[in-house]
């Protein structure tokens, strides 16, 4: 194919002749369109404050996975199982049976049942009449409330108190084995019966920390109040978003910092500011229309749009300043940068765009989502950058300051880029490739260690020394429960759920599973029944059993927890209760399920995978199995592709493309070194990382390409690339990683593993098309070749 | 971490070969009487709800069909090969290698090797049907009588012939569900000669080493059919069968006939020991309750435990006496059963046998499996 501008010396894409058509466009109406961007700017603004935070738990999940299918189907049958607080009072010194305890345990209690959206008939405390102890006697059964009837704080009432405790049951329910904290267990209404209202996890969640603990930490000082359960952990969540808002203005400043220290221009410091900010707001803006919320996942898009912006951006200040230091005027400065950029701009945008769109191959809606609001970010940054920020600049201009830091820098930066430019150098450049092949052997040895999942304790949504997940640590240490729970549905015709032969299939499903690895415990109809029956043979355990005759199954489950059974009793769950939530252990207990499955599932009972936080996490983690293939067999396919098309050759596909792989490899290495799992979060980094890293590959290799077709040789060829574009590639990577790396500090653990690994791969993409690019075209490139190939196609 | 500890020092083994530990592939679920116990380093650790000692070796019974056992006074214990997944209630040795088990589905099994394997001698469904054979001919006797009698004596005949006739569509009807009841004790004299008793007053008895057995419920007085709840043999070869509502029958007659004694208490009585001395009966059960008889049961005093918890089972060796119970409750006493203490173990679980082991010290089965304890009944380790 023909290309004139080859012979010139020059690349088709960089340095187009002519005025292109746009250039005219955009030039030539500058006043309408400035004018048109504000309306557009007040108008998306306007919807861009009003946007609210939005933990939606559906929109968390795959959706799409068989066992989410079967659990959304049910989750009327099974809501109540989930969806609870507990709340532990802990005394620090002593143990719970003091008048003083008991006191501010009756008052928080009273509170809790005042809170919107406990369900009250389930709440349950030592001081709920609910909780009883109870006693086989020759007539039958006798029993009372766990607090005696004539309590009245004295030592008697006490010590009777820690009797009905002991025969009460909740020893390690709730009451902690070591008697020094026991539970008010809050059972909430997923909608208010009255209103309709959904509940509101955020509110919630402060009254609990306003109303409960401050309150009453403050008002008994020998208490500590620890609080789990679903709500809470949404509710945290949320005021984790809120906490982005302080990233995002230490972003800003630092971004802004650096910018000046890299164009000594005040206004090439704010243009590409402000326009980014402006480029933010447009797209949630935009969001906020299309009937989005943030939620913990989309609320960082805005950081990678802003670095996008600001990265971009810099090329323009870069550009004019090179052409006003030639002595042109402000609006010529910025025709020529904006020829000289738009295509190259576009085509690395577009890169970024292709790298999001690959996300969706994960069914996770929150991922699909951020795809979408990435996608409509740089869409908008394509026209904030290249028109809004160049005709702003051509008004305000390059300052002198500016023009002058370029004029000044040149020979001192000459000296780094001439030391730089031996990366190319016959004798270096294998040295940098056997660097590089180690690098990759060291990276494939660890990330064989990279593990699927989430691998801490606890919510995994959370960092392990937040308050939520060492209250989590402090229940699960002193009672005997798991926070990992794995829910398999039996389902069965209607008023059959409770028929022998479906308790006798549970219970050795649940036998099935306590002798799998990873289990710590199950519980079921079948528990009750087992555990009522004996009850009712007068406490004898040798009637542990369900028995086979259903009037005394009907009678042993008669008082079963509601959870336990749906309204026409035709589902009942089986509750699996994890030692972690690893994704081994998940598989494991999850093979099993589907092959007991398989082979008892009929026209009484049929066993279905999945709810509970395990069975999402399952499900989770064999969609984002199935996905990581094919994501990186797609962005690392488009990517390729897309340089071919700009290139024309394999070899430079291998030069920008093998740096990628190779950060690909140690990302995931560091992954599995630093314990981070692949997961919702941390797979679209690699998608992220790819796409927006490909841009630096393709700035160098085009300005390389365009010497080494000049005649030079290819170490002189890099030095000029490297004079004419290292820095803007080198800043590029600092701004992008500067976008990410506040994150790092955020209350939410899966934003401050997205952060870490962005940054790292932002920033060591840098150094591969720097540093290991140059290598490989050392042993990939034939200059001559390519000039013959470029002479022979005039 | 408490469970792994435990489990290495038990030193549990399966069959002695770790290839029965791994994971069978997932089968169809059976009748639990088809299902063979699976092999789990589990079983230690669950429900067991009898001990009993068979030479050296220390035999203990489950739930899910586990039968384990150990050749070092509990130290490691070995899970036995047994045909049925039932929930297991007793276990006896009539002689060092034969033993007999029990549970429910009215299962009875066999071991001929000291407890190794197992096999199912006796059913639920086998023993109700002896059981409603009997009871039909009970019933033809009782219509024989009744053509027989003077007319004075006629009424009350045909009461207990309605009585004999519900009794029997009761069975009739357990029938049609299945093997629905469970024996709850069983004791072997020898090879030969054994009884087993249950739920609903259920009694049979073998002399044949449990090749045939006999319906032996109509020999006890027990028109209400009460649980039996355990059987034991006392010095001077007496025979004692304790139950629901206060019931003791004795036989001196190595159990041919059988006679009812008055009890002091009209609660559930869940054990039975012989003290050692001639003729001497202990008997206990709901609420702490110890009844000490040494007439063979026709004099009882109640003796003072100072516990309200249910006891279960216990031995008696010289003075000294340990009883189990449940929430956690050790009985001791060394002075012959005169004055006892009780220790509420921590763990407050259900303690259904007791034997001891290394001249002081105890092992515990129950809920939660296998525990070792000092004299008191306290966990060691």
């Amino acid at each position: 194919m023909s290309n004139p501008m080859h012979d010139k010396g020059e690349h088709y894409l960089t340095t187009p002749k002519a005025e292109p058509f746009l250039e005219r466009l955009i030039f030539n109406n500058r006043a309408v369109i400035l004018v048109l961007l504000t309306l557009l700017t007040l108008f998306l603004g306007y919807n861009a404050v009003k946007i609210q935070p939005d933990a939606s738990f559906e929109r968390m999940i795959p959706l799409e996975h068989p066992y989410i299918i079967n659990m959304m189907e049910r989750r009327h049958d099974l809501e109540n199982l989930g969806n609870f607080v507990r709340i532990a009072v802990e005394v620090k010194e002593g143990d719970i049976f003091t008048q003083e305890y008991m006191e501010t345990l009756r008052q928080l209690t009273d509170e809790v049942f005042y809170l919107n959206g406990v369900d009250r008939s389930g709440l349950k405390s030592l001081w709920t009449s609910n909780v009883r102890w109870v006693e086989v006697t020759e007539q039958g059964f006798q029993g009372g409330t766990v607090i005696p009837d004539n309590y009245d704080g004295s030592r008697q009432s006490l010590e009777q108190l820690r009797q009905n405790v002991l025969r009460s049951n909740e020893v390690g329910r709730l009451v902690s084995d070591n008697f020094k904290s026991t539970i008010v267990y809050a059972p909430l209404y997923e909608k208010d019966p009255e209103t309709g209202e959904p509940l509101d996890y955020a509110e919630f969640s402060r009254q609990l920390e306003e109303k409960i603990r401050s309150k009453y930490e403050a008002q008994n000082p020998n208490i500590e109040i620890h609080i789990v359960g679903f709500a809470k952990k949404v509710g945290d969540l949320i005021e984790g978003i809120g906490a982005i808002a302080w990233f995002a203005g230490i972003t800003i400043i630092l971004t802004t910092l650096l910018l000046y220290w890299y164009s000594r221009c005040i206004a090439g410091t704010l243009v590409p500011v402000f326009t980014s900010i402006i480029a933010v707001f447009w797209q949630l803006g935009t969001l906020k229309l299309l009937g989005y919320g943030l939620d913990p996942y989309s609320v960082l898009v805005p950081f990678l749009v802003f670095a996008i912006g600001i990265s971009h951006g810099v090329q323009i200040v870069n550009a004019m300043a090179v052409e006003a230091a030639k002595g042109f005027d402000a609006v010529t400065a910025a025709r020529l940068a904006f020829r000289a950029l738009y295509i190259p701009g576009m085509l690395a945008l577009i890169s970024d765009a292709f790298g999001f769109l690959t996300l969706f191959f994960i069914e996770i809606d929150v991922i699909r989502d951020l795809a979408v609001a990435a996608g409509i970010g740089v869409a908008f940054v394509i026209i904030t950058n290249l028109v809004l920020h160049v005709l702003i600049m051509s008004y305000v201009g390059i300052s002198k300051g500016g023009v002058r830091h370029v004029q000044n820098h040149g020979e001192k930066q000459d000296r780094k880029w001439r030391l730089m430019s031996y990366f190319s150098h016959p004798g270096v450049a294998p040295i940098s490739l056997l660097i590089a092949v180690i690098g990759l052997g060291l990276g494939l040895y660890y990330k064989q260690g990279l593990k699927v999942g989430d691998l801490d304790q606890g919510a995994p949504e959370l960092r392990e020394d937040s308050r939520y997940n060492q209250d989590n640590a402090f229940i699960i240490h002193n009672y005997s429960t798991s926070a990992d729970v794995l829910v398999v549905m039996v389902e069965t015709p209607e008023e059959q759920c409770t028929q022998y032969n479906v308790l006798h299939a549970m219970d050795a499903l649940q036998w099935e599973l306590q002798n799998t690895p990873g289990v710590q415990s199950t519980a079921s109809l079948a528990d009750v029944s087992k555990i009522v029956t004996k009850a009712l043979n007068e406490g004898n355990w040798k009637w542990y059993a369900i028995s086979r005759n259903q009037t005394i199954i009907n009678a042993s489950i008669r008082e079963a927890p509601s959870g336990l059974i749906n309204t026409d009793c035709s589902l009942t769950p089986v509750l699996v209760f994890l030692e972690d939530h690893k994704a081994e252990t998940l598989r494991t207990v999850v093979e099993r399920v589907e092959a007991f499955a398989a082979a008892n599932s009929n026209e009484e009972h049929t066993f279905l995978l999945a709810a509970g936080n395990a069975g999402v996490e399952a499900a989770t983690n064999e969609v984002i199995s199935k996905a990581k293939d094919m994501m990186l067999l797609f962005v690392y396919g488009v990517v390729s592709l897309l340089c071919f098309v700009t290139f024309r050759s394999v070899r430079a596909v291998l030069c920008i493309v093998i740096p990628l792989g190779l950060t690909s490899v140690l990302c995931e290495a560091i992954m599995a070194v630093s314990g981070i799992g692949i997961k919702v979060a941390t797979l679209p980094v690699i998608a992220l990382g790819v796409g927006i890293g490909v841009d630096y590959g393709i700035y160098i290799y085009s300005k390389l390409e365009k010497y080494l077709l000049e005649g030079k040789t290819l170490q002189e060829a890099y030095f000029e690339t490297l004079r004419s574009t290292g820095k803007a590639v080198v800043f590029t990577g600092v701004t992008l990683g500067i976008g990410v790396v506040t994150w790092i500090f955020s209350p939410i653990k899966f934003q401050a593993d997205m952060g870490f690994l962005l940054f790292f791969m932002f920033l060591w993409n840098m150094v591969g098309a720097i540093w290991l690019l140059p290598a490989l075209a050392r042993f990939l490139l034939r200059p001559d070749r390519m000039v013959a190939k470029a002479r022979a196609a005039k | 971490m408490v469970t792994s500890l435990m489990r290495k020092t038990l030193g549990v083994t399966c069959l002695g070969l770790s290839m029965a530990c791994a994971a069978p592939a997932a089968m169809a679920v059976g009748d639990l009487l088809e299902t063979p116990a699976r092999p789990t380093e589990l079983a230690p650790h669950r429900l067991l709800n009898d001990v009993a000692v068979a030479g050296d070796r220390i035999v203990a019974v489950g739930e899910r069909g586990h039968i384990i056992y150990s050749d070092d006074q509990g130290q490691s214990w070995t899970q036995a090969q047994v045909p049925v997944s039932v929930t297991l209630t007793g276990v006896d040795f009539g002689t060092e290698r034969e033993g007999w088990a029990v549970g429910h589905s009215g299962a009875v099994l066999h071991s001929s090797d000291a407890g190794a394997t197992w096999e199912l001698q006796l059913d639920g469904i086998q023993a109700a049907r002896l059981a409603i054979a009997s009871q039909e001919a009970e019933i033809a006797d009782m219509e024989r009588r009744i053509e027989d009698a003077p007319d004075a004596q006629k009424e009350d005949l045909e009461w207990a012939l309605d009585d004999l006739t519900f009794a029997l569509e009761n069975m009739e009807a357990d029938l049609d569900i299945g093997p629905v009841n469970p024996f709850l004790d069983v004791w072997f004299r020898d090879a030969e000669h054994g009884f087993v008793v249950g739920a609903y007053g259920m009694m049979f008895h073998t002399k044949d080493g449990g090749r045939t057995w006999q319906d032996w419920a109509p020999r006890l007085d027990n028109p209400q059919n009460f649980h039996l709840n355990a059987i034991t043999e006392v010095a001077g070869g007496a025979l004692v069968v304790v139950g629901e509502a206060g019931q003791i029958h004795v036989s001196v007659d190595g159990g041919e006939t059988w006679e009812r004694r008055e009890s002091p208490y009209p609660g559930s009585l869940f054990g039975v020991l012989g003290t050692g001395r001639v003729n001497e009966i202990l008997a206990f059960g709901l609420r702490g309750t110890l009844l000490e008889s040494t007439d063979l049961g026709r004099s009882w005093t109640i003796v003072n435990t100072g516990s309200t918890a249910t006891l279960n089972d216990g031995f008696a060796d010289g003075d000294r006496i340990v009883l189990g119970g449940n929430g956690g409750a050790v009985l001791t006493s060394g002075n012959g059963g005169a004055t006892f203490r009780e220790y509420l173990r921590e763990d407050r679980q259900g303690v259904m046998g007791v034997v001891p082991v290394a001249s002081t010290r105890l092992l515990l089965v129950g809920e939660g499996g296998v525990k070792h304890a000092d004299a008191q009944g306290k966990n060691l380790q």
